[in-house]
């Protein structure tokens, strides 16, 4: 499904030079639940937005399902982001201006789709995540729970192939970040590959796999 | 995805209420000059009110000599002659006209004497104008081939002359003349029809002005239709060609053009008198950059408060760019903000606009002035409130689409 090879990347500001990622290799299953665990700084969120197509690596290459993008222009690379991936954030990023609806129905926007097929959608994925009741609310109306479970709403409702949740349940207290596991646990049950960033040992052990990530490099 | 821009531009432009309302304050104030200059040309130019069949008239307003080795220039005002010769009698015309220009007078009333303008012209004027009769009748062929001495008054006039008592039928003494007032017609502006009072041709004192090829005359060419103004035109300049000067040892060729009224000013202003190119092009062309630059100053700055407001939502950026939005769509989506703010603004700068010609109309600052806000007014409105809006939108819409997705999730656009 997804497949670094060999992927660096470095920052660099007027005089620092940070390399981020050296010499990444990962394969990720289709339908397979991979966490990824290491402390603060040392390239977790570099991978998962490399991964998610939202940087691009400085050396190595990334394919998605056997195709490889280097070449991929600005357009193909949204258009993939679009279709393929689902994207979790642990501060949720909702549109506060906008209501849950409509901050669920926001990847459907970069779709050529009518908008009652948006509406019928938004209005599932909610359902999925149990906020059928709470549509025409604002997110600053709702929990941290409920806020999160917004947020994958929202990464769901495209049918991605691949879920991309960067500390998703950091800003939650135990009872709701269990909760949101448990989503991510049924959406991975019927099919969705996720892809967590995670400091926590007790979720990335629900996880199918862990990768550690340590100074930028993956270990055993 | 229009409404969702929609939604979200009213909760950013709510968001920040005084932002907003500087921003609009800035717009309204643009739009509020170009719409009040828009309405002047309008009128000035265009087929409206008393002269709303300048559409199909063309004017010959100046005549222009030269000696053949072209040391010698004159340009003035035609005579009535070379109206009569040249001019009465084109082919498929309507009708003609000739006027003179509206000259200050002293007209004496008792004890009381008082400056008007006076113009003299023939009983097809009034058939080619389109004046609004308040009281009394216009001058008829009768009255001009008779030399009746009878005089039309505009509504300021004849209240300033007479009161509130009706004026038909009244007196008036015109630089030792005495006139008979036949009727009151409503004040107008317009650049052939404004005047104080009128009066036929045949009451010049002297028939002097019969005999003379420059003057103070300008023809009015009624076509029958406006597809016919290019071929008067033509007529027009090869009549000149045939133009033989009372003086032809001085001045052997002479010239003069079938204009519209935007060329008539044109013409007079870039004294483009010795070729068919009134310059019109040139001018509206002037017009239309002097308006756009106009704009840029405004516009730059709503550049400014635009980059401030989209740095405020570069989250809402790196989100919209990870669930697929391209940077073009981002693009698209602040410029339709921007231009749906410029828009309100051009309605709220519509209606200013209107109060600020309704205080120009009352102040008298342009005598007879009447002039509004009218459908092409509104029409141009609107587009001068696009143009605003795109001049003002672009570059920050080029900047928001160019933001780093991880950058603009951190917030650290």
């Amino acid at each position: 499904m997804i497949r670094l090879d060999k992927v660096s990347k470095t920052y660099r500001t007027d005089k620092v030079e940070t390399l981020a990622l050296k010499d990444i290799d990962l394969h990720v299953a289709k339908g397979e639940f991979v966490a990824m665990m290491g402390p603060s700084g040392c390239g977790k969120s570099t991978l998962l937005n490399l991964i998610g197509l939202l940087d691009r690596p400085g050396q190595g290459s990334i394919a998605i399902d056997g195709m490889p993008l280097k070449r991929y222009a600005d357009r193909q690379m949204a258009k993939l982001r679009n279709h393929t991936f689902g994207f979790i954030f642990q501060r949720f990023h909702l549109i506060p201006d906008l209501r849950v609806i409509d901050n669920v129905e926001l990847p459907l926007l970069y779709r050529s789709m009518g908008g009652a097929e948006r509406r019928s959608l938004a209005r599932a994925a909610l359902e999925k995540v149990g906020l059928g009741a709470r549509m025409d609310h604002y997110p600053n109306q709702l929990s941290g729970g409920q806020q999160q479970r917004v947020a994958i709403a929202r990464a769901i409702v495209g049918q991605p192939q691949v879920l991309l949740a960067d500390e998703p349940t950091g800003n939650l207290d135990s009872r709701m970040g269990a909760e949101v596991m448990d989503i991510l646990l049924q959406l991975n049950g019927e099919g969705t590959t996720v892809v967590m960033v995670t400091h926590d040992e007790q979720e990335a052990r629900r996880a199918d796999r862990i990768v550690r990530v340590f100074d930028g490099q993956l270990v055993a | 995805m229009l409404r969702n821009y929609l939604l979200t531009a009213w909760k950013v432009f709510m968001r920040r209420k005084l932002f907003t309302a500087i921003n609009l304050a800035c717009i309204v104030l643009t739009l509020v000059v170009l719409m009040v200059t828009t309405a002047l040309l309008e009128t000035a130019f265009f087929p409206t009110g008393v002269e709303g069949k300048s559409g199909r008239f063309l004017q010959v307003y100046s005549i222009y000599s030269e000696s053949a080795d072209r040391g010698t220039q004159r340009t003035s005002r035609l005579g009535w002659k070379t109206v009569e010769r040249h001019l009465k009698h084109l082919p498929g015309l309507e009708r003609v006209a000739a006027l003179t220009g509206a000259n200050q007078v002293s007209v004496y009333q008792g004890d009381r004497v008082s400056e008007l303008d006076m113009r003299r012209v023939d009983a097809d004027y009034w058939k080619i104008l389109d004046f609004k009769v308040l009281g009394g009748r216009l001058p008829t062929e009768d009255d001009e081939r008779a030399g009746r001495m009878v005089a039309v008054l505009n509504e300021t006039s004849a209240r300033r002359l007479f009161g509130d008592a009706a004026a038909p039928g009244r007196r008036i003494s015109v630089g030792g003349q005495s006139f008979e007032v036949i009727g009151v017609v409503a004040d107008v502006l317009h650049m052939n029809a404004y005047a104080d009072i009128w009066a036929p041709l045949t009451t010049f004192p002297s028939t002097d002005y019969r005999s003379r090829e420059t003057g103070d005359f300008t023809a009015l060419l009624l076509a029958k239709n406006a597809a016919d103004l290019p071929r008067i035109q033509r007529d027009v300049e090869r009549a000149a060609l045939g133009f033989v000067s009372d003086d032809p040892h001085r001045f052997a060729l002479t010239r003069f053009w079938g204009d519209s009224k935007l060329d008539v000013f044109a013409r007079e202003l870039l004294h483009n008198y010795d070729q068919a190119d009134s310059g019109g092009a040139r001018v509206l062309a002037l017009v239309g950059a002097a308006m756009l630059l106009f704009m840029l100053l405004p516009a730059l700055n709503l550049v400014n408060l635009n980059m401030g407001r989209t740095l405020e939502r570069s989250t809402e950026i790196g989100v919209r760019k990870a669930f697929g939005a391209t940077g073009l769509q981002l693009a698209g989506q602040l410029v339709v903000e921007n231009v749906l703010l410029c828009l309100a603004g051009g309605l709220l700068g519509l209606a200013c606009t209107q109060g600020v010609l309704w205080l120009l109309e009352q102040s008298h600052l342009i005598p007879y002035l009447e002039v509004g806000v009218n459908l092409a007014v509104f029409g141009c409105g609107m587009l001068l409130a696009f143009v605003f809006g795109l001049l003002s939108g672009l570059v920050p819409a080029w900047k928001m689409s160019r933001l780093d997705p991880v950058h603009a999730l951190k917030g650290n656009a």
